[in-house]
């Protein structure tokens, strides 16, 4: 069975509510890739938990990873990391997780232009190929 | 998704992106729909496509014979099959260069250790693991109804602070705007040859009666008849002037194609006209005795002079005698042709660039 896409989301579409639903997640039966990138800022290897962190509109927003697939892990706090998974609600806990396949540490990767050019293929979808935004929408939306 | 609208196989090596691996975005390669002409070739929007160039983090692996791995860019996941090569295989034996004695020779020793390293360093490029970044090159293929690559080359690349992926990634939206969402223009192509065609295929028909029938003069009445195929709307031409008024815009293009044709005929040398007159007598170059006497007797008496012993006569010097002797008409393209036809028949030399010479057996 091919995994789904990993899209791109920015970390502040993480939290949000179209990506909180976890209802949907396991109604639909499948659960949704997808990549992002913030900063570490914590790592407890006992519990194969980690946390990214950014700062967005004077706001920090928070995705705690679970890193049982990718470790042995070498973390690097503060370090920015780029990381693909899946969405996945856990009981007892705010918010949602993401089950990390693979967490690539990128220090030093231009933000801004990552930023910039994640937006331009999103506009490029969106005008160009609005079937296949629709695509990519729906699978967004059937978390 | 229409038969018709497709561009006929014969035409796609016109398409410069089919011989290109295109970097389309993997939904894409997997939403292409499949040509009805050719198996394993799909068509995005106009344009054929069967190879295709890929930049993507490996999601998935399954290694066996063959190394299968999935790629994953960030708009969809494709199936890439990555043959292993050799040295890959040979990895077993990589125990044996380990076990050399160390009292060999420093020079043997050191190279065991240098192969070593090499094939390690091999391996490493083609190694691949989940989360790094991977480009593959390769055909598109269609196998158990799911789209997936037969890598030609494949590699890791190392991109600690993502450059390489945000520099593809807008490539590659450049390249679509640019090249891939815009449509195929051939019509153009054929448009604009038909005036150069037609002249062409004129003259062409032109020289090759002249040939055949070994004409060595003629006048453009003659010949007109010949052009008549290239307008096969015009009639005959009556001499009372009474062609229909329909007709007649045809047959003045007919005769404005000969007049071109016989311009450029006279350009390049292969008809000139001796004397110019009311009446239009072309003489062909080819074929006129006089001209090639004329010409060959100039050298020869110049040749014998001591002026011209040494280095011979100067073209411009054949071609002002030319005219005085034979024709005010000779263009210097005519006798260019005759100096030609007589040095392939050795009666004359070229001392050096357009110095000639006659020869003396």
């Amino acid at each position: 069975m091919l995994p789904a896409v990993a899209v791109y989301y920015f970390p502040w579409e993480v939290n949000s509510g179209a990506l909180q639903d976890g209802e949907s997640v396991r109604t639909f039966g499948s659960k949704t890739n997808f990549a992002h990138f913030s900063r570490l800022t914590q790592y407890e290897p006992e519990k194969s938990r980690a946390s990214l962190t950014t700062q967005h509109a004077s706001k920090e927003h928070h995705v705690v990873i679970n890193t049982s697939f990718v470790e042995p892990f070498n973390p690097i706090i503060g370090a920015q990391y780029i990381v693909l998974g899946e969405i996945e609600t856990a009981q007892g806990v705010d918010g949602v997780r993401v089950c990390a396949r693979v967490l690539n540490c990128v220090d030093g990767v231009n933000i801004a232009l990552l930023q910039k050019v994640i937006n331009e293929q999103r506009s490029f979808f969106r005008e160009r190929r609005p079937d296949l935004w629709s695509l990519l929408q729906r699978s967004r939306a059937c978390l | 998704m229409d038969p018709a609208e497709e561009l006929p196989s014969m035409l796609w090596g016109l398409d410069p992106i089919f011989s290109a691996f295109a970097r389309l975005h993997v939904t894409d390669i997997l939403h292409m729909r499949e040509s009805c002409q050719v198996p394993d070739i799909y068509f995005y929007k106009s344009h054929p496509i069967h190879k295709v160039d890929v930049l993507g983090t490996v999601v998935y692996k399954r290694e066996r014979e063959d190394f299968f791995c999935y790629g994953d860019d960030g708009t969809g996941v494709i199936n890439c099959l990555c043959w292993k090569n050799d040295p890959m295989k040979e990895e077993l034996d990589s125990g044996k260069y380990g076990g050399k004695p160390s009292d060999d020779l420093q020079h043997s020793f050191n190279l065991a250790v240098e192969v070593k390293k090499l094939k390690q360093a091999q391996q490493t490029h083609f190694r691949l693991e989940i989360g790094e970044l991977l480009r593959v090159r390769g055909q598109v293929k269609t196998s158990r109804q799911q789209r997936e690559m037969m890598a030609s080359t494949y590699y890791k690349v190392n991109d600690p602070v993502m450059a390489v992926q945000i520099e593809w990634m807008s490539d590659v939206l450049q390249l679509y705007r640019e090249f891939y969402d815009k449509p195929l223009h051939l019509q153009n192509i054929s448009a604009s040859e038909s005036p150069i065609t037609s002249l062409s295929k004129a003259t062409q028909i032109i020289k090759d009666f002249l040939e055949q029938k070994a004409v060595s003069k003629f006048r453009p009445y003659d010949i007109q008849d010949i052009l008549q195929p290239l307008f096969p709307s015009c009639p005959e031409v009556a001499p009372a002037g009474q062609e229909p008024v329909a007709g007649s815009s045809t047959c003045q293009q007919l005769h404005v194609l000969l007049k071109e044709a016989l311009q450029l005929l006279q350009d390049e040398g292969v008809v000139y006209r001796k004397v110019k007159s009311q009446d239009e007598v072309y003489f062909v170059t080819a074929q006129d005795k006089d001209l090639l006497m004329a010409v060959k007797d100039i050298i020869r008496e110049d040749s014998k002079r001591e002026k011209y012993q040494e280095k011979g006569c100067h073209i411009l010097h054949i071609l002002s005698s030319v005219r005085q002797r034979h024709s005010m008409n000779v263009s210097k393209a005519v006798l260019e042709l005759v100096l030609k036809s007589l040095e392939c028949n050795s009666d004359i030399i070229s001392t050096r660039d357009n110095y000639f010479t006659y020869f003396i057996i």
